[in-house]
């Protein structure tokens, strides 16, 4: 990267110190519970993972906590070292809340949760904004979530994760999208929870975790799909969507397929006005940590320009996860005005944030 | 190539690690069962600070189903995307042909002497780790 653009980082994972951390926030039987059994996120099916037990080898602190765990932490080894503007908040230990069988825990463990991410990281740094957690296999309780948090200046999305019950396109999940849409909050799906309610892929199990990688994308294809022909953006015409962590190189043969698909099919979901490509373009982005790397450097920056980087994708880092994208060193070569909305201009629009860094405009030769 | 002292012999004991940090490069020495080895402290795929990951061995290619675990102590796994390379040749494990990070020449030595001053007969405890780099 040849020039220094502000960065707003669209995946990041903050760790509780302990799970006790939580305990201000659940009723006394909760704590009891949590004490014997802890926080009861679904399994993950026994997989490896990469780095140091999943994460960065440098983010374990020497101390012997946990990395990300403290707000200095995350401002030290990530927010100060490549000056990001903005930082979003995916949570790291409470992620399989979508995923749990007892939502009304879940429903607990999410109230619990936000309010943890408020007092104790969105109101220590302006730079950082949340995803609020929401139980979305119960969507009364979902919703309820959304309009207990939803109008905090710092809560700028509601968090989903890819694998679950029902494709999101389903009317199941209306009443959640419709309390985004009315707290003007974008849905942000982030991968994990493929297999808790069935196959993770239509393949069935995957032995390695190099393999279940390879799920995440099988999953929002067939989330992506949903939307569109279920009508979703139809309903719901400012519904704004994130996929986070699903690779990215995929999406222009996708968008092909779909407006191939779609011209012969049209008939069947007549409400689908668009060639779906253009659902797409106007509801959808996605994130772009672990950015995949082509044969050649040319070749993906190509498909970049086929997938419209510039209205699609946001720049990820995924600290301090193992597969993190350096802000500096992972992204390919791209126009100047691409780079500026990919790094930090798409999203400061997305998720409403005040420009806090000055920058040149673009130079009118590029 | 200019001679960097890392440290005194005596202060860097088997199984431990020093950087060098000289302008616009940083570099990693290891002592590893008493040999020492120094590595451009600089990923070749996104510039993370390779020499700050694992010392290990690996699993080497197999058949199928097999799992051998060998070379032990001979690789440096990198602390964010797990690239692994030989610590003795900067070679990677994945395509040690193409993907590589730079080597130094280390040495144990004793220290430069200034002729302007007198000297005494040097121990062993005088030795230095030295860089050429």
């Amino acid at each position: 990267m040849e020039e220094s653009y502000p960065i707003i980082d669209c995946d990041i994972h903050q760790f509780l110190p302990n799970k006790e951390a939580l305990y201000p926030y659940l009723s006394r039987a909760r704590q009891l519970d949590m004490d014997q059994y802890g926080l009861r996120m679904p399994g993950n099916g026994g997989y490896l993972n990469g780095g140091d037990r999943g994460y960065r080898i440098d983010s374990w602190p020497d101390d012997g906590g946990r990395p990300c765990s403290t707000v200095e932490m995350l401002q030290t080894k990530h927010l100060d070292l490549y000056n990001i503007e903005y930082g979003l908040l995916l949570g790291q230990d409470l992620r399989g809340i979508p995923n749990m069988f007892d939502a009304d825990f879940a429903a607990d463990l999410s109230t619990a949760y936000n309010n943890w991410m408020i007092e104790h990281w969105l109101e220590h740094d302006d730079r950082l904004k949340g995803a609020a957690f929401v139980p979305t296999q119960d969507t009364a309780l979902a919703v309820k979530e959304i309009e207990r948090v939803g109008s905090h200046p710092d809560i700028v999305a509601v968090a989903g994760v890819n694998g679950v019950q029902f494709p999101y396109g389903k009317r199941f999940y209306d009443p959640i999208f419709a309390a985004c849409e009315a707290y003007d909050l974008p849905f942000v799906i982030h991968t994990g929870g493929e297999g808790t309610f069935g196959q993770p892929t239509p393949a069935g199990y995957p032995t390695y975790y190099v393999e279940i990688r390879q799920a995440r994308q099988m999953g929002y294809m067939a989330h992506l799909a949903s939307m569109i022909f279920e009508g979703l953006f139809v309903r719901f015409p400012k519904l704004q969507v994130v996929f986070v962590e699903g690779g990215y190189t995929w999406l222009a043969p996708y968008l092909w397929k779909l407006d191939s698909d779609w011209r012969g099919l049209r008939r069947h979901t007549p409400w689908v006005e668009l060639p779906p490509s253009e659902y797409i373009l106007q509801h959808v982005k996605f994130t772009s940590q672990p950015i995949e790397t082509s044969e050649k450097p040319r070749q993906l920056s190509t498909i970049l320009e086929w997938s419209h980087a510039e209205r699609t994708l946001l720049f990820a880092s995924d600290y301090p996860h193992w597969d993190f994208d350096s802000p500096t060193n992972a992204l390919p070569h791209m126009p100047e005005q691409m780079m500026r909305n990919v790094l930090s201009d798409t999203a400061r629009e997305l998720f409403h944030l005040p420009r806090r860094i000055e920058v040149e405009p673009v130079k009118a030769a590029d | 190539m200019a001679r960097h002292v890392v440290a005194k012999l005596a202060d860097f004991p088997p199984g431990t690690r020093k950087f060098i940090e000289l302008e616009n490069l940083s570099i990693g020495v290891f002592n590893i069962h008493g040999k020492f080895y120094a590595l451009r402290n600089s990923c070749p795929h996104q510039s993370a600070p390779l020499c700050r990951g694992w010392v290990c061995g690996t699993l080497v290619a197999t058949k199928a189903y097999e799992y051998v675990y060998a070379r032990e102590d001979e690789i440096i796994k990198c602390p964010w995307h797990g690239w692994e390379f030989e610590i003795a040749t900067g070679r990677s494990v994945f395509n040690p042909h193409k993907v590589r990070v730079r080597t130094y020449e280390v040495a144990v030595e004793p220290e430069e002497e200034d002729p302007s001053i007198p000297t005494f007969p040097v121990t062993v405890e005088d030795e230095f780790v030295v860089v050429y780099a």
